[in-house]
């Protein structure tokens, strides 16, 4: 043990020695959930169409009057010819336009049906499918309220009531941060620890080291606790910004949490052992670490892509991301309220072992 | 000719570690697999369970249309109204649908009914669209149901109806994969170039052989030169392996040409390598040099309107994406692949990224002037 505390006194003289690194390690932190938890936002709102309304009658006004009634659509302003409407998607200037055709008024009046166009820019298909949604839905509506008076009573005769439960506002930010802070954590821990070992083995004090009557497992064990201190002021840091700054609220218990940020934390931390191990550059370490931390986490942990509509393949891939079972755990605590992750912690812990096993291991077979 | 020594020595040691190579050629190419796939705003297979206490012909209908498309899958149907928040709760299922008793006779009746749906806000984007497609299929049953009584009275011929003909450009299927490959294209680049450069000039710090290079006849400009152009080139590499892909494995539409997004590249290349050199500059050690760049690739990735919109954003948070290369580049890339954008179409966004680019590689140089000196 005094061996262990040994390696961990010198490790912690080395990050004391740059105290600017920890000043961002500890900072940076703080200011991305800030900036981010504020800055993004999920609710399409907003979105400009160009209208070209060659009516110009108080049929055609009404109609745009009744799209843009929402805020969902704003007026992005009016074409005076279709010539305008490709450019006006190629600079961005609108997300989709509507165009009335001449005799509209006129039109609506006399025949059974009467066309308008709704031209939407394709390239985000995710924004064009519900602009389209919505533009049909008014469209539908303005067709319902305009039935003949004899029906108009009992319409609709269906009706929705919707709830949102754990969410009720659907606020960007109760489902962004915690996926932030699963981001953050396994990034700032991995990238820590993985230059560790690659440092001593690219500055050559590496054999200095191993000369020294340590074994692998102290040495791992003695390069790991200075990092856990770091990582766990990390962890509230965040966790307390995102609760009383950004408003996350707090369902579960804090004590639950904190357990299982924890078992998070020493899986990041753990992970860029490993990479430290098999990396003979600091280099190679920190691609290794940015690399594996952060698509990873990004795309498949379920931070903002949704697991059921990825395919069979990556949804198995998803499975040893670390974050996939901590994004759970802490949604499920802060926002439902639920304490209990048989399934998730067991994977957690599973994980953890696992890698610092592999770390020493592969560390013991440098020895030799 | 010293320039090629050291672009030369600069390669050799980059690929001196096999792991390097696997880094550089092996993982771009997997993260773009990955996200292609990985990366769609598609809704599918959302779980439904119901609690049908109707349980009539009208009734199943209803929870037929809801399963008729694979945007909704059985979660189970339930017996209780309890045991329906119990499988929200436990995350078994995302959406609960419950139809009154007396549905299907109400309806019959001609009177108006309402189902209940409850929706697990946690991922507030997915529920928000969710919800809207729950909302739509209901919708939908009423205009069944109204055409179904419009039938009965067909003498009524003033139904006079707005028909709304949708047409999509650029992508008309609609595929998320479409918008975010090339995205993917400008991250492998930003990636490569900018981490790299400013990685390879501290090690020279760290490890001490920069003095080595300062006492010898090199000047700045030969030495900034053989830091970056290794990695310009290595920047096109990965660039054309991309787009190969894009193109020829995901049909991917190139509209516009690639010369021009050549030489779209060529000005990006200028703020990520001017980038990566001023991290450098300001760095001691590779970790504080890792750090500071990794802080703005970050920055840039989720300031570019690649996952979350600009639009969206709050006004102060608006301003700031101004300064963030990444969101010029994205829409360059992406009007190029997919509206077929030209060089004038493109001029308001290439003059910020050159203004850009000018400031961070003169400042790095600037920088490194007054250290050599």
């Amino acid at each position: 043990m005094r061996r262990v505390i040994g390696i961990a006194r010198k490790e912690i003289l080395h990050i004391l020695r740059d105290p600017r690194s920890l000043a961002v390690a500890i900072l940076m932190p703080a200011m991305m959930v800030l900036l981010f938890g504020f800055a993004i936002n999920l609710e399409l709102r907003d979105l400009p169409v160009g209208i070209l309304d060659m009516d110009g009658s108080s049929a055609s006004r009404e109609l745009i009057r009744s799209m843009t009634s929402s805020g969902f659509i704003v007026n992005g302003g009016y074409l005076s010819s279709r010539s305008e409407i490709e450019p006006g998607f190629r600079h961005n200037r609108f997300q989709a336009a509507l165009v009335i055709p001449r005799g509209y008024a006129r039109s609506l009046i006399r025949n059974p049906s009467t066309e308008v166009q709704i031209l939407i820019d394709g390239a985000d298909g995710a924004t064009a499918a519900t602009v389209d949604n919505y533009m049909n839905a008014v469209i539908a509506m303005t067709n319902r309220s305009s039935l003949p008076r004899s029906l108009a009573p009992s319409l609709p005769l269906l009706e929705a009531r919707i709830r949102y439960f754990f969410n009720p506002q659907l606020v960007s930010a109760h489902f962004i941060v915690p996926g932030l802070v699963a981001l953050i954590m396994v990034m700032i821990c991995a990238i820590l620890t993985s230059i560790t070992v690659a440092r001593e083995k690219e500055t050559g004090t590496m054999e200095q080291i191993l000369t020294a009557p340590v074994g692998a497992h102290q040495i791992i064990l003695g390069k790991f606790i200075p990092y856990i201190l770091i990582g766990a002021f990390d962890a509230s840091l965040i966790l307390a910004i995102g609760h009383l700054v950004l408003d996350v609220p707090m369902h579960g218990s804090w004590m639950v949490l904190a357990g299982y940020s924890m078992l998070y934390l020493l899986i990041a931390l753990a992970l860029g052992l490993l990479i430290s191990t098999v990396s003979r550059t600091q280099q190679v370490a920190m691609m290794l670490a940015l690399i594996t931390t952060l698509l990873p986490t990004l795309l498949l942990s379920g931070f903002i892509f949704d697991h059921s509509s990825m395919p069979v393949v990556l949804q198995h891939l998803s499975k040893i991301v670390p974050a996939t079972y901590y994004l759970r755990v802490i949604r499920g605590i802060m926002l439902v309220g639920r304490n209990w992750f048989p399934l998730e912690g067991g994977v957690m812990l599973g994980m953890t072992v696992v890698l610092l096993i592999t770390a020493v291991r592969r560390f013991k077979s440098r020895l030799e | 000719m010293v320039l090629m020594y050291l672009v030369k020595k600069e390669f050799r040691q980059v690929f001196r570690d096999r792991a390097m190579v696997w880094i550089i050629f092996v993982v771009p190419i997997i993260q773009l697999l990955v996200f292609a796939y990985a990366v769609t705003l598609d809704l599918k297979n959302v779980r439904l369970a119901v609690l049908d206490h109707d349980r009539t012909a009208a009734s199943r209908r209803l929870i037929e249309a809801y399963f008729a498309t694979d945007l909704f899958i059985p979660a189970g149907s339930v017996g209780r109204p309890d045991d329906l928040k119990k499988l929200l709760i436990e995350g078994r299922a995302d959406m609960t649908l419950w139809i009154p008793r007396g549905y299907g006779g109400d309806l019959a009746g001609g009177r108006q009914v309402s189902v209940g749906i409850a929706v697990n806000g946690t991922n507030s984007s997915l529920a928000g669209r969710g919800g809207g497609y729950a909302w739509a299929v209901i919708m939908q049953e009423n205009e069944r149901l109204i055409e179904e009584i419009l039938l009965k009275n067909p003498a009524d011929s003033r139904i006079h109806s707005i028909r709304p003909v949708t047409r999509f450009y650029y992508n008309p299927e609609l595929r998320s994969r479409f918008y975010m490959i090339p995205a993917v294209v400008v991250i492998i680049v930003t990636i490569i170039s900018g981490l790299l450069t400013g990685m390879a000039v501290v090690r020279e710090k760290e490890i001490g052989t920069l003095e080595q290079l300062m006492v010898s006849p090199i000047t700045p400009f030969q030495f900034i030169a053989g830091k970056t152009i290794p990695f310009v080139i290595l920047s096109y590499v990965e660039l054309s392996i991309a787009t190969t892909i894009a193109v020829l494995l995901f049909k991917l539409p190139l509209e516009g040409s690639f010369l021009l997004l050549a030489g779209c590249m060529l000005i990006y290349l200028l703020v990520t390598l001017g980038g990566g050199l001023l991290a450098s500059t300001v760095s001691q050690t590779q970790q504080q040099a890792m750090f500071t760049i990794w802080f703005f690739l970050v920055f840039g990735f989720i300031m570019s309107g690649f996952f979350f919109p600009i639009r969206n954003m709050p006004a102060w948070a608006q301003y700031l994406t101004y300064i963030n290369p990444l969101r010029y580049m994205m829409d360059i890339v992406r009007g190029i692949f997919l509206k077929g954008s030209t060089l004038t179409d493109l001029l308001p966004h290439l003059l910020p990224l050159f203004a850009l680019g000018v400031l961070m590689f003169s400042a790095a140089i600037l920088r490194f002037r007054k250290r050599l000196g």
